[in-house]
């Protein structure tokens, strides 16, 4: 056998092997890993093609009994070949079909998408404003503690003026019995006044009587 | 302005005139003392508080020759009243002789009036230890007339302003430091006295806490843990809603704040309670004693260890 065409045969085998892996692993993939997948593999055959032709020229370039050998092998390889190749028609085809799936449901997928990220938004939003909610409550309820503590300054205030009040109270009853007492002097005042009135009155009634009569007395003797 | 001025000027020398020469009847007094009450409203128009201050003290003179110290008593008050825009010592001279005055007369709610007003006036001026002279007879008198309210206001600027002073007497000996105890603990009886008698009021009882807390914070500033706790049984029996409120939730945590030496619970607790309700100004100032004592603490501890 001649070293060109082991090494091609080595090249062949390397090549299939991989070929191989890559279909079971581009068969588990899909759209566009997938296709990419597809087009190495496809390279990848056409090489493989072209390593099975140089390999069939070099064979029948060599000894007859050799040759028996070499086309069998070669036989075998390309059946391989073709094996695989189905493979990739039908991971091809699959895939097509996947492909129209999926142009058929993309709307659908995308609106799961769109979906998911107004889910997220929703969220968001709900979150927002219970954070909203909860400042406001927190606010009103500073209020309510300063509105409090204004109450509590003026019922202070109220309290205050509710004893001045009462204090007032107490002090008017007091002038008024003091009223009550003055009326009462003032009275008392003026009645020794008429009283003292009369007497004088009486007093000098009685001295110009006794004036009289003393003139009279005299003015007869 | 000048017109009034012109007629006041007349009017005082007049009335001086009166004072000088002789008089029928004696009468003169009246007659000057007539004068110059309308020589010190017109001053007064024409915003010469000087002045008009001056001429009610003259005024107050002529009242006192007539033996009636009312009315004497009551120049002395508006002279007052006038020297409070312009010059403070004069008034706060004023105030005192009308005081006395009063005091002679047995009216003792006026002086207790009047003796706030001079506490308030040292208050202006930041001599806060006289302000505390004034305020106690304030409150002694205010207590003799019945007249709780005012006596309980009075009170409790007088704890305020012990509460206040402590600082200012710390650096000072120890004899002062044994005095600066006493302070605090005054302030914290006058709170605690004030939260017991408004409990029973139906108006006042909704400032209980507020007094309770006042309380507090001077037990804290005090520092003695024991005390603290107890304190707040105290209040808890005295008040069965006080532990529900927040002021109490704030004590408690600065008591455990100080016991376990934290500062940052320190200001956590402090924090919260402020983000709730503004603290003010007095209230501040001794939490923030208070924090300095226990960051002293804590780096005493970092030196010994």
């Amino acid at each position: 056998m001649s070293a060109t065409f082991e090494v091609y045969e080595k090249q062949y085998c390397e090549l299939s092997a991989n070929l191989a892996k890559k279909c079971s692993s581009a068969s588990l993939l899909d759209g566009e890993q997938k296709k990419q997948k597809i087009s190495e593999i496809n390279a990848g055959v056409d090489q493989a093609e072209a390593l099975i032709r140089k390999m069939d020229l070099e064979a029948r370039g060599l000894q007859p009994n050799v040759k028996a050998v070499l086309l069998a092998k070669l036989r075998e390889y390309k059946s391989d070949l073709n094996n695989l190749k189905s493979d990739v028609k039908r991971i091809a085809s699959t895939n097509l079909n996947q492909a129209a799936r999926d142009d058929l449901l993309e709307s659908g997928m995308a609106d799961t998408l769109a979906v998911s990220a107004n889910q997220r938004d929703r969220l968001l939003m709900s979150t927002g404003k219970l954070n909203n909610s909860s400042n406001r409550i927190r606010e009103s309820r500073k209020v309510m503690l300063e509105t409090e503590e204004l109450g509590v300054s003026l019922l202070q205030d109220l309290h205050q003026q509710r004893q001045s009040l009462l204090h007032a109270n107490n002090t008017l009853h007091g002038v008024d019995d003091n009223i009550g007492r003055s009326r009462k002097i003032i009275t008392n005042m003026s009645r020794r006044m008429n009283r003292n009135k009369w007497v004088i009155g009486a007093i000098i009634t009685v001295l110009v009587i006794a004036i009289a009569v003393i003139l009279y007395f005299k003015l007869s003797k | 302005m000048g017109d009034h001025l012109a007629r006041a000027e007349d009017f005082e020398s007049r009335a001086e005139k009166k004072l000088g020469g002789w008089a029928i009847f004696g009468s003169k007094y009246e007659d000057a003392a007539d004068l110059f009450d309308k020589a010190a409203n017109a001053f007064k128009l024409a915003k010469s508080w000087d002045q008009a201050g001056a001429v009610y003290v003259k005024l107050a003179n002529c009242h006192l020759k007539l033996d009636s110290k009312h009315e004497a008593a009551n120049a002395y008050a508006d002279a007052a009243h006038c020297y409070k825009k312009s010059n403070t010592k004069e008034s706060i001279s004023c105030l005192e002789e009308s005081v006395n005055l009063f005091m002679d007369i047995g009216r003792l709610n006026m002086c207790a009036r009047y003796y706030k007003e001079i506490a308030e006036l040292y208050e202006q001026e930041q001599n806060l230890e006289q302000a505390i002279v004034y305020y106690e007879k304030a409150a002694d008198l205010f207590q003799s007339e019945d007249v709780t309210t005012s006596a309980n206001q009075c009170k409790q600027k007088i704890a305020q302003f012990a509460a206040q002073l402590e600082q200012l007497r710390l650096p000072a000996l120890s004899t002062l430091l044994a005095r600066s105890w006493t302070l605090y603990q005054k302030a914290i009886e006058i709170y605690e006295d004030i939260a017991r008698q408004s409990l029973n009021n139906n108006l006042l009882k909704y400032g209980v806490k507020g007094h309770l807390l006042n309380a507090g914070i001077c037990q804290l500033c005090k520092g003695d843990v024991v005390a603290i706790n107890n304190a707040l049984e105290r209040y808890q029996e005295l008040d069965p809603t006080f532990s529900g409120t927040r002021e109490y939730k704030l004590l408690a945590d600065l008591a455990t704040a100080i016991d376990e030496e934290d500062l940052a619970k320190f200001t956590d607790a402090v924090k919260e309670f402020d983000s709730m309700t503004q603290l003010d100004t007095w209230k501040t100032t001794l939490l923030l004693r208070v924090k300095e004592a226990l960051k002293a603490k804590e780096l005493e501890e970092d030196d010994l260890t």
